[in-house]
């Protein structure tokens, strides 16, 4: 352990970037990159993961989180009921035989797996066609990036041996995602994975993972059930369609005080999933959506949904699907002479919607999983370290990949080559990751539960709101799970 | 190391109180004779297997036991273990003609003796004559190469894979495909599949659409899922499935017993049975798959150890876990039917029963039961082997808490 950290000091060091150990003072600033390697929470669970054998569980604190999703009161599924069990707020336990692995001696690389939409095909599952290679190419760059760095400092210090990725595409068909989880599981022999962006794929994925023991980690899919299994090797460092919801739900009902909200998403699970909170929400609120349309991705002409949604009378409209039709749809929209406002889903925070949809854009409120305008240190030097690599601007795929990449990393150099050392590491972060998308924080389920943001185009750029920002009122959030609640509710009256 | 398991097993226990009769002592060790209670059968006697005494890899994914032959499927290899002689006979692996490493899902026709392979990632394969024969993705009807199990039907074999259900049709070589298309899967992601004979149905645990039972006879499905539809909560005790994502399911006797990472749920027809963690029977919210005996009795593949269910009147189940180098049995009983939660009413030092805590796949044959686990194979002798509950003086430490609602019951350290 001695021998590991005085690497990591030299190392890191030469790279720029000091580690402080505890008790020599702090000489140089530190680094604010990662969280140290002598982080006295993260010293101490290493200790506690050096187990003896295959039997032996380490005693990991089970946390246990008061809130799921930070979930207002009145959006509460059956708010009025007293649920009879609650799941997500207990920590994951991990107890298998994976911590007594031994590292492998001979090897001549780290690999880490990605798995994405990186290559164009037909997909049956997303809607006809693929149609995510836009949002899966910066990602496999965000992560690419952030692995040559790491190779820059060093590599895999403890061995001095490069990191190596294994890049597979998430071509779409159901299923696929999970031949190519087993091929870097038992081939490729990975570490840690990181993927996917379509829901379908990434809970293929997930079960794959679990059942191979490698620690998935998820920076594209913003399906709020992914994260609903219970899966102890499964993580995600993005906002969550559910977070993005509730804060447009909020905007929208709360704030502005629209009484009837229309929707309008892609057939396939991104749209089916992605509003499935705004309209439980709704419902809860007493302002039911009256007309939710759904259209095949590809589709161009959008007159029959529109007129559904136009008949309704409905105050705004909410769309969730991709940037292209996103801009297409408003076009029509406008053409046909509906003037509500237009919400959409972060998807369409994107140059194509802008493109496509021309002065149409103005005014257009997004839900966005991060502020890219944010004056974190960081995220100014990863644009700058993005520009000069691929010659172009990172965007919400690829900041979230680098995240995503720097945390497994940091977790592979922190507990070695083992897979469940490695996911305690990052199931027991010592405080919230310092990413270029803002601090990460994850939940006892291991899902991100940071600040998320509206992004409303104006004048001609997209401009980045927190909920502060524009003073959006919040629904009461109780500080106690729900099965605990009621009899504290009844002491306190 | 003894001390963190009971403790982590004792939970938030607020109360507890020693039954009356029910002394600390171990049974027989003088004073008065204790009184005989209706306890169930717990194994005592077990033998392991692991790669120091033949297995090909000590992760085991799938065990099926047929007359004198125990099949066990890991995460690298095949074998075969003579139940006659206790040991691992012949084992396979990819060099061996074993087409992929990783067996998931094992079935024996019973009129064939063929034995069929579910593999993870490398599709469906039958061993017959000493051969293998495989089937994939892009040379039949296999709708993935990701298949989690596997079972024999009558002539046909169903194969429960990761986009789907495939059934093969033995006779006739057509393959069938089961998916959103043509079945009532919301998500098509398969995690089991058990056949029931008597009811000639086949059912499917699916990861997303909770169970789904299908008539052979008529064509018809039924599906079973959360009556609540929400991810986060379970809603009512007793209302149905407790959650949609659905890891194991059997069908015996009439009744269907199935798991989830959200606990356990049995149904005999008419009425649900939920069985969630925080009762103190069920060993963890976390089940890999389940096995069902009989009506009453249920073996659950949790991450805490097996967690059998041996009857429900009183509700009472044995919790095999082990610690360091021994096992324990710990006999939970619901004493009276509003008891919130199950009281511990005995603790028998087994000796190694289950190889490791994290259990992922069992099977039942005769009176003996078959424990995968992530670290070996624990092979239950069922030496004179009862049903459900019979009076009997309790075998080893014996001891009664309660827990205050929500906490788990279990007995203290010595």
């Amino acid at each position: 352990m001695r021998l590991r950290m005085f690497l990591a000091v030299a190392l890191l060091l030469g790279a720029g970037c000091a580690v402080v150990e505890p008790g020599e003072g702090a000489a140089e600033a530190p680094c604010n990159e990662w969280i140290p390697f002598d982080h006295p929470k993260l010293v101490e669970l290493l200790r506690l993961i050096d187990v003896g054998d295959h039997f032996e569980t380490p005693p990991l604190e089970i946390r246990k989180d008061d809130n799921y999703a930070g979930t207002p009161a009145d959006v509460e599924p059956f708010s009025g009921t007293r649920p009879f069990n609650e799941f997500f707020l207990k920590q994951m336990e991990y107890t298998g035989p994976g911590r007594a692995e031994p590292e492998p001696e001979s090897l001549e690389s780290v690999k880490i797996g990605f798995i994405g939409p990186i290559m164009s095909t037909v997909s049956v599952a997303t809607g006809g066609k693929s149609h995510e290679e836009a949002l899966g190419i910066p990602m496999l760059q965000g992560a690419r990036l952030a692995l040559e760095q790491w190779n820059e400092r060093g590599g895999y210090l403890k061995r001095k041996i490069p990191f190596e990725l294994v890049v597979s595409n998430d071509n779409g068909l159901w299923g696929a995602s999970g031949n190519e989880i087993i091929k870097q599981n038992y081939r490729d022999k990975v570490w840690a994975i990181l993927g996917t962006i379509d829901g379908a794929n990434s809970h293929i994925a997930i079960r794959v993972a679990l059942k191979c023991e490698v620690v998935m980690m998820n920076t594209g899919d913003t399906d709020p059930t992914f994260i609903e299994t219970n899966i102890p090797w499964v993580m995600r460092n993005i906002g969550d369609d559910r977070q993005q919801s509730y804060l447009l739900i909020d905007y929208a009902y709360r704030k502005l005080g629209y009484e009837k909200i229309g929707i309008i998403r892609a057939s396939n699970r991104y749209g089916r999933f992605g509003v499935r909170e705004i309209r439980d929400s709704a419902r809860r609120l007493q302002k039911p959506v009256p007309v939710e349309m759904a259209y095949m991705v590809g589709q161009e002409d959008f007159e029959l949904e529109l007129s559904r949604l136009r008949d309704a009378g409905v105050d705004a409209i909410v769309h969730w699907g991709n940037a292209v039709e996103g801009a297409l749809i408003l076009n029509q929209m406008r053409a046909m002479g509906m003037r509500q406002p237009y919400l959409a889903c972060d998807r369409c925070a994107h140059p194509d919607f802008v493109a496509i949809a021309g002065a149409n854009a103005e005014g257009v409120v997004c839900g966005y999983p991060w502020n890219p305008e944010s004056r974190n240190p960081n995220l100014a030097r990863f644009r700058a370290a993005y520009r000069e690599r691929f010659g172009q601007e990172p965007e919400t795929y690829a900041a979230h990949a680098y995240d995503g990449m720097n945390m497994l990393i940091w977790a592979i150099q922190a507990a070695g080559l083992n897979r469940a050392k490695i996911r305690d590491v990052l199931a027991y972060l010592p405080e919230p990751w310092p990413g270029v998308t803002g601090d990460i924080q994850l939940s006892a389920c291991l899902d991100d539960v940071g600040d998320v943001y509206l992004a409303r185009f104006e004048n001609g750029d997209w401009n980045y709101y927190s909920r502060a920002d524009l003073d959006i009122p919040k629904g009461y959030i109780p500080p106690r799970d729900r099965v605990s609640r009621v009899a504290e509710e009844t002491a306190q009256k | 190391m003894r001390r963190r398991l009971l403790g982590r097993l004792s939970g938030a226990v607020a109360s507890l109180w020693v039954l009356a009769g029910a002394a600390e002592a171990p049974a027989g060790a003088g004073g008065a004779a204790e009184p005989c209670l209706r306890l169930p059968y717990v194994y005592t006697k077990w033998k392991h297997f692991t790669t120091e005494n033949g297995l090909p890899n000590d992760h085991v994914f799938a065990v099926r036991s047929h007359e004198n032959d125990l099949w066990v499927g890991t995460e690298n290899g095949l074998a075969l273990i003579d139940k006659r002689r206790g040991e691992v006979v012949k084992v396979w692996r990819e060099k061996d003609g074993l087409p992929f490493q990783a067996v998931t899902g094992i079935d024996v026709d019973p009129q064939t003796g063929a034995v069929w392979l579910g593999l993870f990632g490398g599709g469906l394969a039958r061993f017959s004559g000493g051969r293998f024969d495989h089937w994939h993705q892009l040379n039949s009807g296999l709708v993935n190469d990701v298949v989690y199990d596997v079972v024999v039907a009558n002539d046909s074999v169903w194969c429960a894979t990761t986009a789907g259900a495939s059934r093969f049709d033995t006779k006739t070589g057509e393959w069938a495909i089961f998916t959103e298309k043509n079945a009532p899967m919301e998500e098509i992601w398969n995690y089991a599949v058990d056949y029931d004979p008597q009811a000639n149905k086949i059912f499917l645990a699916v990861w997303g659409s909770g169970v789904l039972e299908y008539d052979l006879a008529t064509g018809r499905w039924q599906e079973y899922i959360d009556p609540d539809g929400e991810m986060e909560i379970d809603l009512y005790r007793d209302d149905g499935i407790n959650h949609v994502i659905v890891t194991g399911v059997t069908a015996i006797d009439g009744v269907m017993w199935v798991s989830s990472y959200f606990g356990g749920t049995r149904y005999d027809g008419r009425s649900w049975r939920g069985f969630p963690d925080i009762e103190g029977g069920l060993p963890s919210l976390f089940n890999n798959n389940v096995r069902g005996r009989t009506a009453y009795e249920a073996w659950y593949c949790s991450d805490k150890g097996a967690g059998a269910i041996v009857d429900l009147d009183p509700e009472t189940w044995v919790q095999y876990t082990r610690d360091g180098k021994t096992g324990y049995a710990v006999v939970k009983q619901r004493l009276r039917p509003e008891d919130k939660t199950l009281a511990t009413v005995e603790v028998i030092e087994t000796g190694l029963n289950v190889p490791h805590t994290f259990v992922v796949n069992a099977d039942i044959e005769g009176d003996d039961v078959f424990i995968g686990t992530s670290h070996g194979l624990g092979w239950g002798i069922g030496e004179g082997y009862y049903p459900r509950l019979k009076e009997r003086p309790r075998m080893g430490r014996a001891r009664a808490e309660r827990a205050a609602p929500g906490g788990v019951s279990a007995p203290a350290p010595k």
